[in-house]
Parts: structure tokens; sequence; C-alpha cells
């Protein structure tokens, strides 16, 4: 059974890059970023076989920990994870759980990514061989044990994520995991703020190290320096850790598994709602008149409340001012001024994250492409619906930033250039969206699965609309960074300059991306399937 | 701006070529107005890749595609307010409840909420979905799924209507209402196009039929042009699209 599931995610590969040959230019570029790392890893491995072996214990389970965390939360927040071997596919041929794991994990190690980090961990862990053979053994079962947990981890937060977003309570579900971020992040902050990087660099860094190497996070990576100390007792427990501890994620993998293969995602429980929304639209900040757009906005507003996908995209965005907040700023003991980033970064970001919006229709489009050349209607309604919550947003945030640094004098200068980025950055990705769409989670599927290339294909979308962002936003920046660091009068035109290129941007992305809706027609359906 | 003497639906060399497999092969169709016309053929014969470039969803590598007189890929402005279009095999937006897909699709067409009201309070008594017409379509069984998109296709009364396999997955008395709507919908001018492969519903339903094989256009007429000699329509259908395979005996699947 191995052998057959594994041998239908090879096959699906490589039909999926006979089909579409810039699949495999994607994964061959991949391919050649890994051969320009390799001579880097191997200087990196020279350089931690000269270390003494605490130094180098502490740099591979500091390393190991920020690429495991990496991998439980980018798969959320960013890209997908290859679901070519979703469970649900599964479900109709009546196979167990059981029969399954098996190969779907052999397969989840099959990935590009996967094959990348457990090379480059083993080529890390030759750094022990200086210790003698038994601890490069230690070292290899360490680490070996360590990109157990790290690909499953990946695979069991993905899996939770996309079941607690399918929930009816999907809307509390995604603002307490955001409360328990800050929560989490809370105590971190509290601490840098307080003694500052260097103190707590000097003063907590060993300890959080030697710490984290007693945790599933980095014991495996732990024991061979406790073994080249000579204490084979803390090795062997940290490695038996590592071990349970993918067992653990292995079995609650398996758990999610089995749910799948009996209970679809994306059902909606028997839901009745009184009010047809369509008829009857939710008052937002936006209220567009014509019928078509306003409908296309009335459904996009029902999206952003109650899909999985729209629910994980507004997770992931609102992620960035509690980062900034709780880690950037302290850690790099900035200026309040600097919290001026947040609601810009917040405004690209929210703008951005929209390059890919006509796809997430998935085949749905095609009622919006029967019903007429639609394509300004369609784009304005889409870009309404994103509006409605981001503008209010980004406002308060830039207000709330602005009475927390006390500097009121900042704020037409803060809320044009707000208003700029966002308006900007939703134009610019409106038109990504209908240039360059690539394939979505379809509707009901993991907001978290993406299909073989597909991240290869979102990559070159993503690359592209970021580049164009990278052009634009500083111009339309200039004026307010002109008011912080030259003369307070820059203010009042970074406000005109942002609002200008803020309504140009949003006016100007509609109806750029609306002709080429309709010039692309015939070929979206296609496109996004 | 619709020609009142213009065939319902005119193709005219109409081809589409995925990578080295040829869909459609130069198809040429005259559907008359007012006509109840059957699409048939074989799996994998090019009837949906057909009707998707028939109704805008798929753009042609060549030819051309007139709805009343009114060419589809130059004017879709003015073409596509004259069609209704059932797609098979595709999502449908399944957050919004059934009612409210209908109002969606209603207002897409630029009709005002109050006739859109109605419509959409008719179209779900007709098609007996009151019950779900406030359930989300994600919660829709396959035939209540296929009923709704029926009414989204109907909802801004069209002159034309393009259904993809209309009756699949859809139980006998919902299936008797449909065959109403749609028969009084022909008793009153408009045409209906509808492909299937159920030989026995195209004969009772259609008063034209176009058999499809291959990408290409095999027969196409009357019913009883088409039928010939033969007793009836799967007879004069196996006959065109001929059936040369090899019966596999499936030995190991007896019980006994």
């Amino acid at each position: 059974m191995v052998a057959a599931v594994v041998g239908v995610r090879l096959r699906t590969a490589w039909h999926l890059v006979r089909r579409e040959w810039w699949r495999g230019v994607v994964a061959g570029l991949g391919l050649l970023w890994m051969l320009v790392m390799l001579p880097w890893l191997i200087w990196g491995q020279a350089v931690l076989a000269d270390q003494g072996a605490s130094v180098r214990g502490d740099l591979l389970v500091a390393a190991v920990a920020i690429l495991t965390l990496g991998w439980v939360v980018v798969p959320l927040v960013l890209s997908g994870l290859d679901d070519t071997l979703d469970p649900s596919r599964f479900r109709a041929l009546g196979v167990s759980a059981r029969t399954i794991m098996p190969g779907i994990t052999v397969a989840a190690f099959l990935t590009l990514p996967a094959l990348f980090v457990g090379g480059a961990l083993g080529i890390l862990g030759l750094s022990w061989r200086a210790s003698g053979g038994a601890v490069l053994a230690v070292a290899i079962a360490g680490l070996a044990l360590a990109h157990g947990c790290l690909v499953l981890a990946a695979r069991v937060s993905a899996a939770w994520g996309a079941r607690v977003l399918s929930s009816r309570r999907a809307k509390l579900a995604t603002f307490t995991a955001l409360a328990c971020a800050l929560a989490a992040a809370a105590p971190v902050a509290y601490v840098l703020f307080r003694d500052g990087l260097t103190a707590v660099i000097e003063a907590d860094l060993d300890p959080l190290l030697a710490r984290l190497g007693g945790t599933p996070l980095g014991a495996g990576v732990a024991a061979p320096e406790r073994a080249a100390a000579g204490d084979w007792w803390g090795a062997a427990w940290r490695l038996g850790l590592q071990a349970g501890w993918l067992v653990l994620l292995h079995a609650a993998w398996r758990d999610t598994v089995a749910h799948q293969l009996v209970s679809p995602l994306g059902r909606g429980g028997g839901a009745q709602r009184r009010h047809d929304r369509i008829l009857e639209p939710v008052r937002t900040l936006i209220h567009p008149r014509d019928p078509a757009t306003a409908a296309v906005h009335a459904r996009l507003i029902r999206a952003w409340v109650s899909d999985p996908r729209y629910l994980a995209s507004l997770a992931g965005v609102l992620l960035l001012p509690v980062t900034f907040f709780a880690l950037v700023v302290p850690v790099f003991d900035l200026d309040r001024r600097w919290a001026y980033v947040v609601p810009v970064v917040l405004a690209a970001t929210i703008g951005w994250g929209r390059h890919n919006d006509v796809a997430f229709d998935s085949t749905a489009l095609w009622l919006d492409l029967v019903s007429g050349r639609l394509g300004q209607a369609v784009m304005r309604g889409r870009l309404a619906a994103s509006a409605s919550w981001a503008l209010p947003l980004i406002l308060v945030t830039a207000l709330a930033v602005i009475a927390w640094a006390g500097r009121w004098d900042h704020a037409p200068g803060l809320l044009g250039a707000c208003i700029g980025v966002l308006g900007v950055s939703l134009g610019v990705a409106a038109v990504s969206g209908v240039v360059i769409p690539y394939r979505a989670p379809a509707p009901g599927a993991s907001p978290f699965g993406s299909e073989v290339g597909a991240v290869g294909a979102g990559l070159v979308a993503q690359l592209a609309s970021s580049a164009v962002l990278a052009v634009l936003v500083p111009l339309v920046l200039l004026p307010f960074v002109l008011s912080l660091t030259v003369a307070p009068a820059w203010g009042w035109v970074a406000c005109v300059v942002g609002a200008v290129a803020g309504v140009a941007g949003y006016a100007g992305g509609v109806r750029g991306a609306g002709a080429i809706y309709d010039r692309r027609a015939g070929a979206l359906l296609a496109a996004v399937a | 701006m619709t020609n009142v003497q213009a065939p319902a639906l005119s193709l005219r060399g109409l081809t589409k070529r995925f990578g080295r497999t040829l869909a459609v092969d130069r198809i040429d169709l005259d559907i008359p107005a007012g006509s109840f016309y059957g699409v048939v053929g074989p799996n994998g014969a090019g009837k949906t890749t057909t009707l998707s470039m028939a109704t805008g969803l798929l753009q042609p590598d060549a030819g051309g595609v007139a709805v009343l007189g009114v060419d589809l890929w130059s004017s879709p402005e003015v073409a596509k307010p004259l069609l209704g279009v059932l797609p098979d095999g595709l999502h449908t937006f399944d957050r919004l409840t059934g009612g409210e897909l209908i109002s969606y699709a209603g207002r897409l067409r630029g009709l005002d909420k109050e006739t859109v009201r109605r419509r959409r309070d008719d179209l779900l008594a007709a098609l007996d979905l009151e019950d779900a017409g406030r359930t989300l379509v994600m919660d829709y069984s396959a035939g209540m799924t296929k009923k709704i998109g029926l009414a989204c296709a109907l909802v801004h009364a069209p002159r034309v209507l393009v259904l993809d396999e209309p009756f699949e997955a859809v139980d006998p008395v919902s299936a008797g209402a449909i065959r109403g709507i749609l028969e009084s919908f022909v008793g009153t001018g408009g045409t209906v196009v509808l492909s299937s492969h159920v030989m026995a519903l195209v004969e009772r339903l259609c008063d034209h039929v176009a058999v499809v094989g291959g990408g290409r256009v095999l027969a196409a007429g009357t019913l009883d042009e088409v039928r010939g000699g033969a007793d009836d329509l799967e007879g004069r259908f196996v006959e065109l699209v001929g059936d040369g395979r090899e019966q596999r005996d499936l030995t190991w699947l007896r019980l006994s």
C-alpha cells in the first residue's frame, strides 16, 4: 500500500509537469537553489565542527527550533502544503486511516522542501564527527527525529487549522487563535521591553536554549551535546522525548486523517439564514449601488465572515501587528515612531494578499462569466468587499499607533500614506488576480492545502505583484518619510498625495482589472479550475 | 439588436484543442429558434466543451458563436443576457443560501430588487425548494444543486436556455416539474438546448437533436431526420458513434 500511495503522489507530479511545462521549470529553479545552497551548508558544517560542543549544540538547537516554528506557522499564513494526497480524496475508496497512513507519511517526506531540510540537517549533523562515532550516531538519530517532528507538525497544524476554520465557530476560533498568539508573545515582549535585546541575550539566551533542549522543539538536537559531555543518560532521555513526540504527532495526524475520511470539510451543518443578504446586504462602509456590483460585494462580505479560506487570510494578516509590537520593536529597541510601519505594512499586506482573489471563486466563477460583460462590476464589488473592512481597520490602527507615539501632528501624513498604500496595493492585486491567477484551495477544501506546482505558480504571481508594489509603495510613502525627516509640512503633502494615490490606485485597479477580466473571460475559468 | 429570423444559436467552425487532444473539431451547427434541441454523444465526445464555448465560458481556438444573430465573443454584453446557462460539474457559490444564490444571479443580470424577490420566490416554489431556500447551498444534495442552478439560469427570463445534463441526479418528481417548465418555455417561443446521455429523455422532450462524436457533429436535424430508418434514437446513436469495443466477460464478478 505504501508503494501504491507514494506512486500516486509521484505519478501525479509527473503528469502535471508533462501537462504544464512551467511547473517543471519552477521545480528546476527550486532544485537549482538547493544546489546553490549546498556549498554554503558544507561550509557551515565545517564552521560548526570547529566550535566547541556547547556552542555547536546551542546553534543547532536554535536553528531547528526556528525551523520547526516556521514549518508550523508558514503553511497557515503564507502558502499551503502539498495536498495531492489529501485524505478526503481516499474517501470513496473505503480505506481506513490505518491503511493509508504509512503511504501518506512517506509521501509527506518526499516533497522538495522536506527533502532539502532533511539533507541540510544531515549535512550539519556531520559536524559532530569530531566527537566520535557514537556521538555522531546520536546526532544523526536526534536530527532525524527532529526532522520527522518538523514535517509531521506542519501536517498536524494545517489539518487542525482547516478543521477549526471549517467549524461553525470559525470566527470565534480565528480570534481565539489570535488572542492566544498575543498572549504567548506578551511575556516575551514584556521582558524585551523591560531589559532590551542585548541584556536578554546575555542573561537569558543560554538558559532559553538549555530549556529548549529539554523540550520537543530541541531535545533530539541537544542529545549529542549531552553525549559528548559523557552524559549518556541525558542523551538517551532526550532522544526518547523526541521519539515520543514524533509518535504523538503521528497519532494526532492519524486522528485527523481518520476524521477527514468520514467527515467532509466545508459543510454548513444545516444552518439556516433568515435574511437574503444579497437583497438586504449588511451595512458596511462602502455600499455599491449598481446591482451587479452590490451583489458581488454582498457575496464577498459573506465569504469574509464565513469562508475558512478568507478567515485564514484574515488571521495571517492580523498576526503582523502582534509580531511587530511584541517582538520587532523591543528586540531592536526601536523609537516609538517606528510603529508607524505597522499600519503601512498592514495596508500593503492586506492589499497584496488579494493578488489571487478571483481564483478563490474556483469554478463557481461561471455564474459571473455567463451573466454579461461584468468585469468592472465584478472587480469593483470584490475590491469594495476587501476595502469595507480593511479601510476602517487600517485607519483605526494608524490612529492607535499615533496615540501610542503621542504625535498627533503626524496623523495627516500617516493616514494619507496608509490610504495610499492600501488603494495602490489593492489595485495592483486586482490586476494580478486576473492576469496571473493560480489555483487556490477550492471551496470546501482545506484552506491550507495547495496542489503540486500551485506553490510555484503562486510564487511567480507573488513575486510579480511584490515587485510592482516595491516600486509603487515607496513613491506613495516618500512625502510621509520627508515629513518625519525633513520638514513637518510634508505631512499635509503626504495626506493629499496618499489620498489621491489611494483613490487612483483603487479606481485604476478596478478599471484595469475589469477590462482584462472581460478580455480574458474565456480563459479565466480554465486558469482557476 | 437581435435578428428574429436568425437561429437561436449558430456555431461556425468551432474548434478547441487541449494540448495534443483535439476536443472540438470545426463544429458547424444551427439551432432553430423555438426548438427543443438535444445534444447527445458518448463520454468525451466534446459536448461540454462545445456548450462551454457556446455560452462564453471557454474561448474557442477558432470559429464563432452567434446568439439570435448576435456574435457572442465580440458583443457579450448583448448576447449573454439572451442566454440562460446551466453548466455541469462546476462549483457554485455555496456559502449563499439557495434563495440568495438566485437573488445573486438576478442582480448580476441587472434586475431590480423587487423583481428578483418575486421571481426568486416563484422559482423556489416551482422547483420544490421552498423549504431549502434558507439553507446554505453547500448543504444541498447533487439534485438540489442542479435545481438551484436551473433557477439561476431562468431568473432573468432568457430567450435561449443552454443546459448541460439538467436532469442528472434529479428525482422523478422534480424532473417532471422541470420538464413542465422547459416545455412551457419552448411553447412560448423560447429555445432549449440540452445535453444528455439519456436517449429516451431526449426522444421524449426534444424535437431536434445533434449527435456529437470525436469533437464533430455526426448527425443533426429533426428527431425523425436523425433517427432515419432506425427504431429509436439509441439504435441510431450506437450506429453513428460505433460500438467496436470487444465485450470483455467479467467472469470474476459473477457470484455463482
